[in-house]
């Protein structure tokens, strides 16, 4: 912060404003305010109830009704303008069209007053609707979605990370015909949206009999363009010396793949492996298409049967993104510098 | 062990010809130094050797027995490259040992080996350390080490000091001379240093454009070189080559020029002074260029003539093909 304040100015030396400072910071508030409002307003809108979020005009924070018992009944609270002008905070008895019957709590035995409903204002604090998160966890299967999710996860990126690191080898180190053109190729399929593939791509795993199984939804996404490119271009930076030592020190091929260039390729395999399990777990469309059984449901897949076709259970749904959304955010707040190096090294994202 | 022969050896990559028949005959316990000006094939023809690459025609015998398309694993030899290539990732002994345990050696085997090359080059305390955390002497000595455990017929070292600063390079170069003595191992050592050729070399392969121009121990070398280009290359600062009204040209080294009444004018251009000599830059009557290394601290000022002497026994004379007469 300091150090932007003094690196303004037209020349950076902290003298005066210029207008591409104003431009900047405009653009960075802009910017974040862009990125983050929704992930904030999801947490927050997680913590309401039903009825807060059907409200019209939405808050921001998440507002509760307050209620008061009132001869052994939980009644809830107005603030309601009485017609003789006074002020006062009263529970609601029972309503008839716009006419409802209010009571003072402190004084139930008194006779309920009449009061128009647009006289009146309910009385409200900020409350955090925590059964929507401690409700799915008892009766949704989170926890077998969850297990799913990070089978998925976790088995796709291990073999992602073997396959494409030994087609990025060959691609790297060895000289054979045809190098370039394999190498086009799989840096074009980068060009080729899911959706495109997605009716061949389910007649093969349908004709493979891996429909309903988890490995439908792992093996198809194993091998990545992205991923080729990526270890490819960091294992050209490997010094072909090394490999020339080792071919001396008797290794074999796969020796030099596996005690050399691989954990020379560290730095790029975990930039790899966070992309991977990011992709992975947030997967919805794929494994959506293969799987069809509930106790095969990845968490995406999971929280979509909240979207019912006349109901969406949206206090649900909101705090189950939240969790779902957890583990990412947690790769991205621990390994936020290795993602920057595999985007600037790779030009993708 | 470890006589190496080389049989008219051609490589090509594509269409260019980077070893042209080059026929070799490497005595065992020899160092043999390649040198020549850089691209003339010399790190090739140690890489062809070494099995890493394959020559395009020709025949590699080691001990007599022809190993041309034997990999470069099986043909005991160990080679230290210019970059050292430390496996950055292991430790100075794993560094050591991997060679010996892709060879199934047992444990105690390449323990007692490794202890002992450190021994010998005395990088004991660095055993555990990663090639990063060495300077580049102590990289040199483990790319060596990791040579000598091998136990290997012949060491092939390509431009082994060039990575290191000139007052190490120096003790480098006695170190791995007492080395080759103590080991009595076949080298064969890759340099485009002259000086590193002649210090070190038993004897030397003078090679250009992928052609032997000349075999033979430093000072024949120095003091009979087969042609101009073996002349100029060898000795610094370079020979002098004068043309002669004959067509020959005449080659006499700075060293052998000596200050004397009646001997060539030389107008100077610049001098400089070493202390313990003076190298003078000067132009003869006919405009081409001259130096002269002069004992003592002389100091000619710009277009002073000088006239030098030498004896005729130090001039070389060259035809007009180049080659020595």
């Amino acid at each position: 912060m300091r150090w932007l304040v003094a690196k303004r100015g037209r020349t950076g030396d902290g003298r005066g404003w210029h207008w591409t400072d104003i431009a900047t910071w405009v653009w960075l508030i802009g910017g974040t305010i862009l990125m983050f409002g929704p992930a904030v307003w999801l947490v927050l809108s997680s913590f309401k109830t039903p009825a807060a979020l059907a409200e019209f005009p939405p808050t921001l924070l998440p507002f509760a009704q307050q209620t008061v018992e009132v001869e052994g009944e939980q009644k809830p609270l107005y603030t309601v303008t009485l017609a003789d002008g006074t002020v006062r905070t009263m529970a609601e008895l029972r309503r008839v069209g716009i006419v409802a019957q209010m009571v003072d709590p402190d004084d139930p035995g008194a006779e309920p007053a009449r009061v128009n409903i647009a006289d009146r204002d309910p009385v409200r604090e900020v409350d955090f609707a925590t059964e929507n998160y401690t409700e799915p966890f008892m009766r949704f299967d989170f926890f077998l979605f969850l297990r799913n999710s990070v089978f998925v996860t976790v088995m796709a990126t291990i073999i992602t990370l073997l396959t494409n690191s030994m087609a990025a080898f060959a691609l790297s180190k060895y000289e054979f015909r045809g190098r370039n053109a394999v190498m086009l190729l799989i840096i074009a399929t980068l060009m080729v949206p899911l959706s495109v593939i997605l009716v061949p791509l389910y007649s093969v795993v349908a004709a493979t009999g891996l429909m309903n199984n988890l490995w439908g939804v792992i093996l198809p996404t194993v091998a990545t363009p992205t991923g080729v490119f990526l270890l490819r271009q960091y294992m050209l930076t490997i010094p072909d010396e090394l490999l020339d030592a080792a071919r001396m020190d008797h290794a074999s091929e796969w020796q030099i793949y596996w005690r050399i260039v691989l954990p020379l390729a560290a730095p790029a395999l975990a930039v790899l492996a966070i992309f991977s399990v990011v992709w992975r777990w947030n997967d919805f469309l794929w494994p959506l298409v293969v799987l069809s059984r509930k106790e095969l449901y990845t968490l995406q897949i999971g929280l979509n049967t909240y979207a019912g076709e006349l109901n969406v259970q949206w206090h649900y749904i909101l705090a189950m993104t939240v969790v779902a959304m957890i583990p990412v955010v947690l790769v991205f707040v621990f390994l936020q510098r290795f993602i920057t190096a595999g985007i600037a090294g790779t030009g993708l994202k | 062990m470890g006589a190496i022969e080389l049989e008219n050896i051609h490589k090509s990559f594509g269409a260019v010809d980077v070893i042209k028949d080059v026929s070799l005959n490497i005595p065992e316990g020899e160092l043999t130094v390649f040198v020549g000006p850089s691209g003339c094939g010399k790190s090739t023809l140690l890489r062809l050797i070494s099995g890493l690459d394959q020559p395009t025609s020709g025949r590699i015998l080691i001990d007599g027995q022809d190993v041309t398309r034997r990999s470069a694993a099986d043909r005991g030899l160990a080679m230290v490259f210019q970059s050292y290539a430390l496996y950055p990732h292991m430790s100075v002994r794993q560094n050591m040992a991997f060679g010996l345990e892709n060879t199934r050696m047992p444990r105690a085997e390449i323990a007692s080996r490794i202890e002992e090359a450190a021994r010998l080059l005395e990088i004991d305390p660095l055993l555990d350390r990663r090639p990063g955390q060495l300077s580049g002497g102590q990289r040199q000595r483990v790319a060596i080490g990791r040579a000598i455990v091998r136990e290997p017929t012949a060491f092939l070292l390509d431009e082994p000091l060039s990575n290191l600063d000139a007052e190490l390079r120096g003790t480098m170069r006695a170190e791995l001379a007492a080395l080759h003595g103590r080991l009595g191992k076949t080298m064969i050592y890759v340099t485009h240093d002259q000086i590193e050729a002649m210090t070190l070399a038993d004897r030397i392969v003078v090679l250009r454009g992928g052609v032997v121009e000349q075999v033979d121990t430093p000072l024949n070398l120095f003091n009979a070189p087969a042609n101009r280009f073996v002349a100029g290359f060898i000795g610094a600062p370079k020979m002098n080559f004068l043309p002669r009204p004959d067509g020959r040209t005449m080659g006499i080294r700075p060293q052998h020029l000596r200050l004397g009444e009646g001997g060539l004018p030389v107008t100077v251009d610049m001098a400089e002074n070493l202390g313990a000599e003076t190298l003078i830059h000067g132009r003869s009557e006919d405009g081409h260029t001259l130096l002269a290394m002069v004992p003592g601290q002389v100091t000619p000022e710009r277009g002073d003539v000088l006239s030098l002497q030498y004896d005729e026994a130090d001039a070389h004379y060259f035809g007009e093909d180049g080659l020595r007469q």
